[in-house]
């Protein structure tokens, strides 16, 4: 259960972002969670519900667009991977040792008030 | 009146604070000299077992230290210290997981230009401390064979971040019905290609392989 951890990281972040952008408040916030970044969506919306009391994004709306792995297929080129099968062309079972795309925690953008 | 809300595309990792002060952690290592191995496990894997008989073994060779995460006691650092080298504990409290900033604040209490070897022996967690960079120059993923042999496909993260996969406890993999073939299959699909070491820190069966590692060879 880090998603705490995230969740204070997250505030963070859009803090800063607030700050430079001369807000009091954000209303909303979308996050880019990738499916390889042991991240679960359920528990950082939660975690980040608690941890935002008292702070500027109190109340602000979380929502978590969940990114699919994709890696590159020696034969196929870029794969949508699946989570259960590990790093391994669904088409063809070849190993796709780097994830193109998958391993995100970011914050993608904010609705300031 | 109100104005309309303003939305700001940001794309910014959550996680760059940790990322920056795991940079500057490496810097330091670099600077003195040492590497820095980041150990991470399921608890009761054996890291503090592999970190003993490491301690005993290679003393004479080179000069080792160990920062060690626990959430509560201090009981693996007293360990490890039987062992004649320096270990002190970083107390996580509730966090399960090692991060840059908690390691950055250990350092000083280091004497890092005499040493060869830091080990930083993570929390033991599977999930937690694979999002977090320690500033580390190699991370060794653990797993035991009395954990069964589906771990890296359940905790894909973490083994799709080691630079070794240690497979600790091979004395018992016989009593328990270990299936290493299908073990190591799992972990080359959480990390293909990555090296993986079988070694048991009792019988000392695998450790020339981890000593390697260690070595940085």
């Amino acid at each position: 259960m880090h998603e705490a951890s995230i969740a204070v990281s997250l505030i963070e972040v859009a803090c800063e972002v607030m700050r430079e952008h001369g807000a009091a408040r954000a209303s909303a916030l979308t996050v880019r969670v990738g499916q390889w970044s042991s991240v679960v969506p359920e528990a950082l919306n939660a975690a980040f519900e608690a941890c935002a009391e008292d702070t500027p994004l109190a109340g602000a709306a979380l929502s978590i667009e969940r990114v699919p792995g994709i890696g590159e297929c020696p034969q196929h080129g870029p794969v949508e991977l699946e989570l259960r099968r590990g790093l391994r062309c669904p088409l063809c079972g070849a190993a796709t040792p780097t994830l193109l795309q998958g391993d995100e925690l970011e914050l993608d953008s904010l609705e300031l008030a | 009146m109100t104005t309309a809300p303003r939305i700001v595309t940001v794309r910014q990792n959550i996680l760059k604070t940790n990322d920056h002060t795991a940079a500057g952690n490496r810097q330091t290592f670099r600077a003195a000299g040492v590497r820095a191995i980041n150990l991470a496990s399921s608890p009761g894997a054996g890291k503090t077992a592999l970190l003993e008989r490491t301690l005993r073994d290679l003393a004479a060779d080179i000069k080792m230290a160990v920062a060690v995460g626990d959430l509560a006691t201090d009981n693996d650092a007293a360990r490890l210290r039987q062992w004649g080298a320096q270990a002190e504990q970083i107390v996580t409290g509730t966090v399960c997981h090692l991060d840059a900033a908690m390691v950055r604040d250990v350092l000083p209490r280091f004497d890092l230009e005499a040493l060869d070897v830091l080990f930083l022996e993570n929390v033991g967690n599977l999930v937690c401390p694979s999002s977090y960079d320690l500033g580390e120059a190699a991370r060794a993923v653990l797993i035991s064979t009395t954990e069964g042999e589906d771990k890296p496909l359940k905790y894909p993260t973490m083994f799709n971040t080691a630079d070794v996969v240690v497979i600790t406890k091979m004395d018992l993999a016989d009593a328990v019905g270990f299936d290493r073939e299908l073990c190591r299959e799992n972990i080359d699909r959480a990390r293909p290609g990555v090296k993986v070491v079988e070694l048991s820190s009792r019988s000392g069966e695998g450790l020339a392989g981890w000593y390697d590692f260690v070595r940085g060879q």
